[in-house]
């Protein structure tokens, strides 16, 4: 580990967006040690784009949104600082920019694409059969898979520098650590708040 | 953040006018074209348009569309695990050696806060934790065998509730996962002080079981003298403490009143508990017992208890159980329906038919029998002398009066008094034989020590052993070995009272219910003993019934009580009306019913 890995705390932090239909998107971001116990959750309020956001974003909403607003604003509210931020949602892949830390996709454990170092096209975020634009400037860059221990990892290419960071932050967990598990809870954790507000 | 859109700099326009002269026709609209045809080429760009022209274009309206970027409102939840240091590095498990918390556990059992916890920010604590599996490994927590999934779901249905039954049938393993329940909270600090109640003669099997299950945690039995459990209630650091049901009532002033050793004041309670569980619950069915009253008085912080039969008689036996559990949570007038709806979040039912879909099966054979003629005619002249009898006291006939009479039928229906003839014994003796040569074993209940001893004397071929209320506590656990161990011991004959509950019999193929009990949970309890988890084939159980008797016409009203249940437990409309009335005891014999209230069999 580096002097600046040092002074991080073991922990890591995972950030979802739940998508609801009628109230819009929630965010929410969950920071465990490294024996899966939380220690901070934050969740936002939904966010709901306008009609403006909408045209002129065009394909880059969900990142500006996810990414920017969201995971931005929840990483930046935490006060642990962990290894790396996971997300399994892709356009989240965004907050990248705002972080000094990696943000980790992470792939269904048994998904169909993706090996070892390969690539993939990334994906449209919301719903994934409507295609906004065919021109390939809008769309988020290439993801570059990688497995570490039982989980299946992506970063986007730009950042795919980012990997020996993961790869050596991780080395310790990710035989046993199913990085996939804490997205249940946070969802749920969502759903609770939900429940508490109506 | 805002943006504005501004419209870009119009484009210049140069204007060429080739004034193409046209030849005039000589036809009547000559004087139409007078001015010379022209034609305007346009050349659009930026360095084409002279300075004058953009003087004289027209101004182009911009309009800004706003882009912002809103505050995003957040809620932010901090545990108490990330005020406390790091896990240091020597602490930290080895992957490989063993799995991590969050390792793929063979299932993810969440833990749910209960109803009754409101605020967001406790809900979250447990909505937020890892499954139940992962904080168990972490804490060490290993055990002997693997627990059933529906077990680490009542595990974690009881850990967060500070009120809980927990009602699963007789065999799924409540002791168990109260055991764990109750490890778990020791581990996490979360409780401190620990009672346990239960029968007296189910201590030793709890102490067992502990043994088993939580063997790192200390424990002791409260027993001996007044002098010994004066001493034991008063000691500090004990986190696990057993006491059976009478004792407490024995020792209902070292519990409520001053603390014992303590300075004297009066207002102080005598011992404080962070959790008491009772084993056995439906003992304090009855809210005005003494039982009922003491447990009440207990002082302790959660409360939790352990039944399989939550309702025995009528949904009364849950109103005495949530007097201790949540005082004034249940009122009389409820109707069972609602009364189900109210509790659900409270009571964690299951039976063996929804989660052990791999237990060999428990198959129910109802015997019709005959009486012997020697059996017919003594009952002819019981009941007919009996309800003469009954008659002729008129209003001053009590249920006291009925049940005398339905005690003595039913014995008549088990053997005859005068010639010892009985057609259920014909029968269980054949039935021993087949048992018996097949080298299985076979377990006899009746509700009278009188037939268990008459059944000894007369089956003394297959190695009988008794175990009832007659035999001495200390001699009980060396009886159940001996059946176990023993090849040549095939059958052991008991009561339903001491030996209903508590008591694991994996071992036994078979039960008799040689005469029936007065409500269907004890008899339920009875087959369960031997039908549960770890028997090694069917469970074949043998209700014996005389046909055209009181038995028979009991039968229905057990019925009736099942129906009860299927009520509250399962939401289901209930077919009749509930319990054993007044009414029907009496419509037993076909007699009118005084107006005197009645207390109804246990």
């Amino acid at each position: 580990m580096s002097n600046m890995d040092a002074k991080l705390k073991p922990a890591l932090g995972f950030l979802t967006v739940v998508e609801h239909p009628q109230y819009g998107l929630f965010g929410g971001y969950l920071v465990l040690n490294i024996a899966g116990r939380p220690l901070e959750f934050h969740c936002t309020a939904p966010i709901k784009p306008n009609r403006a956001q909408e045209i002129l974003y065009g394909p880059t909403l969900p990142s500006f949104l996810y990414g920017e607003q969201i995971g931005q604003t929840l990483i930046q509210q935490a006060t642990t600082v962990p290894l790396l931020v996971c997300t399994d949602q892709e356009p989240a892949l965004a907050a990248r920019e705002y972080s000094s830390m990696p943000v980790v996709l992470v792939l269904p454990p048994n998904g169909e694409t993706g090996g070892a170092g390969e690539t993939v096209e990334p994906q449209a975020a919301g719903d994934r059969s409507q295609v906004v634009r065919v021109d390939a400037a809008h769309h988020g860059p290439r993801l570059v898979t990688f497995a570490l221990g039982r989980n299946r990892l992506a970063l986007p290419e730009p950042a795919k520098e980012d990997r020996g960071l993961v790869t050596a932050r991780l080395a310790e967990l990710a035989d046993s650590f199913d990085l996939a598990e804490p997205f249940q809870r946070i969802r749920a954790a969502i759903e609770e708040a939900q429940q508490a507000v109506r | 953040m805002s943006m504005h859109w501004h419209a870009p700099t119009p484009p210049a326009t140069t204007s060429i006018d080739l004034r193409i002269e046209a030849a005039p026709l000589l036809a009547p609209w000559n004087e139409f074209l007078v001015r010379p045809a022209a034609v305007a080429v346009h050349r659009w760009g930026q360095d084409a348009c002279p300075a004058e022209a953009a003087e004289h274009a027209c101004p182009v309206r911009v309009v800004s569309i706003p882009i912002q970027r809103p505050a995003v409102r957040v809620s932010s939840f901090t545990f108490p695990e990330a005020k406390m240091p790091a896990v240091p590095e020597a602490e930290r498990r080895e992957p490989s050696a063993q799995p991590h918390p969050i390792g793929p556990p063979l299932s993810h059992t969440r833990i749910k806060p209960p109803g009754d916890i409101i605020k967001l920010a406790d809900r979250l604590h447990y909505v937020l934790q890892p499954s139940l599996e992962s904080l168990l490994a972490e804490g060490s927590l290993s055990f002997p065998f693997r627990p059933f999934p529906f077990q680490f779901e009542g595990v974690a249905f009881l850990y967060p509730r500070q009120a809980a039954v927990l009602a699963d049938e007789m065999g799924l393993g409540k002791t168990m996962q109260a055991i764990t329940a109750i490890r778990f909270l020791l581990h996490r600090h979360e409780v401190r002080s620990v009672l346990l109640v239960c029968p007296k003669p189910l201590v030793t099997n709890w102490q067992r079981e502990f043994g088993v299950w939580a063997p790192e945690v200390p424990l002791m039995v409260i027993e001996g003298d007044q002098a010994k459990r004066t001493w034991q209630w008063s000691l500090a650091d004990v986190p696990l403490r057993i006491a059976n049901y009478e004792l407490l009532l024995r020792d209902r002033k070292l519990l409520t009143g001053p603390a014992p050793g303590g300075d004297g004041d009066e207002s102080a309670p005598g011992v404080h508990f962070d959790l008491v569980v009772l084993d056995e619950s439906q003992r304090i069915k009855n809210r005005f017992s003494s039982t009922n009253e003491v447990v009440r008085s207990i002082s302790r912080k959660r409360n939790w208890a352990l039944t399989g039969t939550p309702v025995e008689n009528s949904a009364d036996d849950l109103l005495g159980i949530f007097e201790f559990l949540a005082p004034g949570f249940l009122s009389a007038e409820m109707k069972p329906r609602s009364l189900g709806r109210t509790i659900r979040d409270y009571v964690l039912r299951r039976t063996k038919d929804e989660v052990l879909r791999d237990l060999p099966p428990k198959l129910l054979h109802d015997e019709a029998l005959e009486l012997t003629a020697e059996q017919r005619e003594s009952y002819r002249l019981a009941e007919e002398e009996g309800v003469v009898h009954l008659t002729e006291l008129g209003a001053a006939a009590t249920i006291r009066h009925v049940f005398e009479l339905v005690l003595r039928l039913k014995q008549i229906c088990n053997f005859d008094p005068p010639t010892g003839a009985s057609t259920k014994f014909e029968r269980l003796e054949a039935n021993l034989e087949e048992i018996a040569d097949s080298g299985r074993k076979a377990i006899v209940f009746s509700q009278w020590v009188v037939t268990l001893q008459r059944l000894a004397e007369q089956l003394d071929r297959f190695g009988p052993l008794e175990y009832h209320g007659r035999v001495p506590q200390h001699r009980r656990d060396g009886i159940i070995e001996h059946f176990r161990q023993d090849p040549s011991k095939h059958v052991l004959l008991m009561s339903y009272g001491a030996g209903g509950v508590g008591l694991n019999h994996q071992f036994v193929n078979y039960v008799f219910l040689f005469d029936r009990w007065w409500n269907p949970a004890v008899e339920d309890q009875a087959i369960n003993r031997a039908h549960r988890i770890g028997v090694d084939g069917p469970v074949t159980v043998m209700r014996y019934l005389m046909l055209d008797t009181i038995e028979e016409r009991i039968d229905r009203i057990l019925q009736e009580k099942r129906d009860l249940f299927d009520i509250i437990f399962s939401g289901a409309e209930g077919r009749r009306k509930l319990g054993l009335t007044q009414e029907e005891l009496f419509g037993l014999f076909r007699l009118k019913c005084p107006s005197e209230p009645i207390d109804v069999a246990a």
